[in-house]
């Protein structure tokens, strides 16, 4: 384990015990409703992590790092994005997700867009919002946050790179 | 099993796709099956993690208090509420369309509302330790910053225009749940199995039709409708 998990360890473990003194009954309540959200999600994490595992074998590290650091970083973002907002998946699974395409080679500005729009951006979750909220806001609030995921990356490139 | 496997198709798929590979070239599979390992061991080593934090932080943090403070109130300490109450929760954005739509009815503006459904997705608190894990801890710091900046500005723009959000009154219906927005946190059918049950993991109601005379069946179903971690059950007395 590195030093951060060993860190973030510390914190839950502590402030999990803060609440267990703080407030038993409410501490049982959200221990059995995380549970059971949890265990309802765990298959779809494995599932996805699997995934991961052919994706990796299957397709060549050359083909996934020239697929996605083509010379043109402004491109390559915009592709991300657009596979990023097709479906909508919980920050939980996105980041292994991504954390596996940055190990092979995918650029920061890559993976912060397809992040981005991976869990903010949802053609599948898209009726619901426009049942919701109307189409202009749903519309709106889609595309800003898709030009918005394209903007943070390319500035994070430029910052991290 | 023809219906479980439906219901379970990505990951049918998954297994089909390894059954395969084990068939026609097992040195790969073997391989696939080594790389997942690896990612599987790594998120089991922070999986606890965010399950602690997401205990804590719902026991002690208190929500009712945020949603008290935000209001229609679209000064800085208001943006700042809506940030705060969209990275402490737990769930995918969807699960926050009723919720946030309750808070819009209670007055929260369009600025906030968008600050919480944004911040709701991407920059979870409980989430930071994956990251960090996954992507490090200056890709989490960065990415965290600007997304922040991001979202306030998609808010302030959102917030020059005018939307129609509609409250369509329909029938009087008095329980109901609101399946497509269950996050199957199980809380309903636990506590009272008489009135839901779960099929394919979501919460539905036993009957649809049922009428409710008993008053302790009442206290019972309004606790039950408040404490749904994503307003997905409705009832009105």
């Amino acid at each position: 384990m590195d030093i951060f998990t060993i860190i973030f360890w510390v914190l839950g473990i502590s402030l999990f015990i803060i609440a267990l003194k703080k407030d038993k009954d409410s501490s049982t309540q959200a221990i059995k409703k995380s549970k059971s959200m949890m265990g309802n999600m765990i298959f779809d994490i494995i599932a996805v992590i699997f995934l991961i595992g052919l994706i990796l074998t299957l397709i060549p590290i050359d083909t996934i790092q020239n697929t996605l650091n083509s010379s043109n970083t402004l491109v390559s973002s915009i592709f991300a994005a657009i596979v990023g907002s097709l479906t909508l998946i919980p920050a939980f699974v996105a980041f292994p997700l991504v954390g596996s395409l940055v190990d092979v080679g995918a650029g920061t500005v890559v993976a912060v867009s397809f992040l981005t729009t991976l869990t903010m951006v949802g053609l599948v979750t898209f009726p619901l919002e426009r049942k919701e909220f109307g189409t202009k806001f749903a519309v709106t609030r889609n595309s800003l946050s898709f030009i918005m995921a394209i903007v943070i990356a390319l500035v994070m490139g430029g910052i991290l790179n | 099993m023809i219906n479980l496997i439906k219901k379970n198709s990505f990951k049918s798929l998954i297994v089909l796709t390894y059954l395969s590979l084990l068939f026609l070239n097992r040195e790969m599979a073997f391989k696939a099956i080594k790389n997942s390992t690896y990612y599987l061991i790594e998120m089991l080593q922070i999986l606890p993690v965010i399950f602690l934090l997401i205990v804590a932080i719902e026991v002690l943090i208190p929500k009712k208090w945020i949603v008290k403070n935000l209001g229609n109130n679209s000064s800085f300490k208001g943006s700042l509420l809506a940030l705060l109450f969209g990275s402490i929760s737990a769930g995918p954005i969807y699960a926050a369309f009723p919720i946030v739509k309750m808070l819009h009815s209670k007055g929260a503006s369009i600025k906030n509302i968008v600050i919480i459904l944004s911040s709701w997705a991407v920059v979870k608190i409980p989430m930071l330790a994956n990251e960090v894990k996954f992507l490090g801890p200056k890709f989490m710091l960065t990415r965290w910053i600007l997304t922040v900046i991001a979202i306030l500005a998609m808010a302030t723009i959102m917030d020059k225009m005018t939307f129609k959000i509609s409250y369509a009154n329909k029938k009087i219906s008095k329980l109901e749940v609101k399946s497509d927005y269950c996050i199957a946190c199980g809380k309903c059918y636990r506590q009272a199995p008489q009135f839901f049950k779960s099929i394919n993991k979501k919460a539905i109601l036993v009957d649809e039709n049922i009428q409710i005379d008993n008053e302790n069946d009442k206290k019972l179903l309004t606790e039950i409708a408040k404490s749904c971690p994503s307003q997905a059950i409705t009832y009105n007395i």
